[in-house]
């Protein structure tokens, strides 16, 4: 196990700056995920730590030792890749063996190892399939198996349950922590999908257009976003905005009440569009000053798109951004 | 009904173009097999079992080479990024596109220089320099097909560039390896004019070559000739009969599925 870090990164294709001086810090046996919108440079940061780009500036060290010349073979890193990339011919336990053998571990060690990490992802009997035999979780299984086997110093995550169905991935998701937990090898995990995020990270970066917007625990990003992106990233629904003061504050939808006294407000504004999911209704709501505020209530809501609404936000739940 | 029109049509059609296709074809088989006993003059009067020789030793050994190499450079000018690459790739299409009927007069003057001809060499190198050409152009169609992620895999797992291509990438170019071997085989084995300018011993004659002597010298038993023609021919149709389901895969997939 190691410790990750990134100092001043920077990566560039063409005229496109795709990683702009990024500093991160990863802590040993941390779950870190880089989140951020496609084109924001999180899997070219994870690239760039695995050794499969080249780094244009800055330093990536990987147990303290910097990796910027080391091959990628040399790093001690595993990856999951977004397509799994499971090498077709081979079974289940050569995708397995493969990268030991290439470390020329001795044989019994390599049965060892391959036994043990299939009976924790519960890949026993698929050990003589090959991939086009398995289903898409099961593959995903094995590409985590791969990865895991080699108990790497660092683990990397290239949005490995982009390919799953909705239901799949919230069971791949709690496996994953799980797993992670238990081995408590350094990962880096990128998504684009900030509801991964938030429930995997112990930590989370948020990046985009190449820039670190911010890094916190899942609980810190979600009550101080430390900018408006951040605030519109993380969150389903994201914060809303409006003008306050001359100034521009974000409040999540619990935050966004009918109006009573002791409330900040009132503010007026005509119902957009109502969402029951069922548990809450989001409702959406164009205020007079323009901008557009998400409630969430409880259970129904029997509101008509056009009615009036009088609104007002808790202020404890009030995030200011200045500029 | 004008599905079943339209099918009764295309079968005609095919029917018709298949029939003018192999009426030669047969009329030669029909011809040779009149008479067994003129497989066996054919054999002993034209020499057959020398040339099949010589064309055995010349087209093995092109098409090893070859593969090999276009296997080398395919992989090269698929997978690697490297300064010149392209430009580079470029020389090797003029490989394909330059005929070797404007270039045999200088070759056989630089293979005589270097006291190559009358040799198997004479025969051997250039072929399997054009052969590389195709090879090549083929084999890197096939290694851009290949996900970039399962090389990265590999480079990740330990592989250097060497056990990447034999271990992991490679077993699923099978089809595009065999689809180029045959048709490296069926050119080689094929080829007349490299031979007639290059090679003045008898010893060291191709069959097709060997083929073009004997016809010269029994103009009038069609019979003799058809055995000839089926001798030579024999070779190339057994190969592509082994390796069709693989030929007509890596066609049918232009060589860019593994």
């Amino acid at each position: 196990m190691s410790s990750v870090a990134f100092r001043e990164v920077s990566k560039r294709y063409g005229t496109v700056e795709a990683v702009r001086s990024l500093t991160l810090e990863v802590a040993d046996g941390e779950l870190m995920v880089l989140v951020g919108p496609s084109g924001s440079g999180k899997t070219t940061a994870l690239r760039m730590l695995a050794g499969l780009e080249a780094v244009d500036g800055g330093a990536i060290e990987i147990g303290g030792r910097v990796v910027n010349a080391v091959a990628p073979r040399e790093r001690d890193v595993a990856m999951v890749f977004q397509d799994y990339a499971l090498y077709p011919q081979m079974t289940v336990r050569d995708n397995m063996a493969f990268g030991l053998r290439r470390r020329r571990l001795d044989r019994a060690e390599i049965s060892r190892r391959v036994t043990e990490t299939c009976r924790t992802l519960g890949l026993e009997d698929l050990l003589d399939r090959r991939p086009r035999e398995l289903s898409g979780g099961q593959q995903q299984r094995v590409a985590l198996g791969r990865a895991l086997v080699r108990e790497p110093s660092v683990l990397l995550m290239d949005e490995p349950l982009s390919n799953l169905d909705a239901q799949l991935r919230v069971q791949a998701r709690s496996e994953i922590r799980r797993l992670q937990h238990e081995v408590g090898t350094t990962t880096v995990y990128v998504t684009h999908d900030q509801v991964e995020a938030l429930t995997l990270g112990d930590r989370i970066a948020v990046m985009n257009e190449g820039r670190l917007e911010q890094v916190g625990t899942p609980e810190e990003l979600y009550d101080e976003p430390a900018n408006v992106f951040v605030g519109g990233f993380i969150g389903s629904p994201p914060m809303s905005f409006l003008p306050w003061d001359g100034a521009t504050i974000g409040v999540r939808p619990e935050h966004v009440r009918p109006w009573r006294d002791g409330l900040m407000g009132p503010i007026e504004g005509r119902v957009a569009y109502v969402e029951a999911l069922g548990r809450e209704t989001l409702v959406g709501v164009d205020t007079e000053s323009g901008a557009r505020l998400v409630t969430a209530v409880e259970g129904r809501a029997r509101m008509e798109v056009g009615e009036p609404l009088r609104l007002g936000l808790v202020e404890s739940g009030i995030r200011r951004f200045d500029g | 009904m004008i599905a079943r029109r339209e099918q009764v049509l295309a079968h005609v059609v095919l029917g018709a173009f298949a029939a003018l296709a192999l009426w030669p074809v047969a009329k030669i088989l029909l011809l040779a097999l009149g008479d067994p006993g003129n497989f066996a003059t054919a054999w002993e009067d034209g020499h057959f079992a020398t040339y099949l020789r010589s064309s055995a030793i010349v087209t093995v050994s092109v098409v090893a080479i070859a593969t090999f190499v276009s296997i080398l450079a395919g992989y090269a000018f698929g997978q690697m990024r490297f300064r010149g690459g392209t430009a580079l790739f470029y020389v090797f299409l003029l490989g394909l596109m330059v005929p070797l009927e404007a270039t045999i007069v200088p070759l056989y003057y630089d293979l005589r220089d270097v006291g190559l001809t009358d040799t198997y060499w004479a025969l051997i190198l250039p072929q399997a320099g054009i052969s590389t050409a195709f090879g090549t152009f083929w084999m890197r169609a096939f290694f851009r097909s290949v996900p970039r992620s399962l090389v990265e895999a590999a480079r990740l797992d330990g592989s250097s560039s060497w056990v990447t291509l034999w271990r992991v990438i490679l077993p699923l170019g099978r089809p595009a390896v065999l689809t180029m071997v045959v048709l490296v085989f069926m050119w080689t084995w094929n080829e007349f004019l490299l031979a007639l300018v290059m090679v003045s011993d008898e010893g060291l004659r191709t069959a097709p070559l060997g083929l073009a002597f004997f016809q010269g010298r029994n103009t009038s038993d069609e019979a003799l000739l058809a055995a000839g023609s089926v001798i030579v021919a024999t070779p190339v149709v057994l190969v592509y009969l082994v390796l069709q389901r693989h030929f007509i895969r890596g066609m049918l997939s232009g060589a860019v599925k593994g």
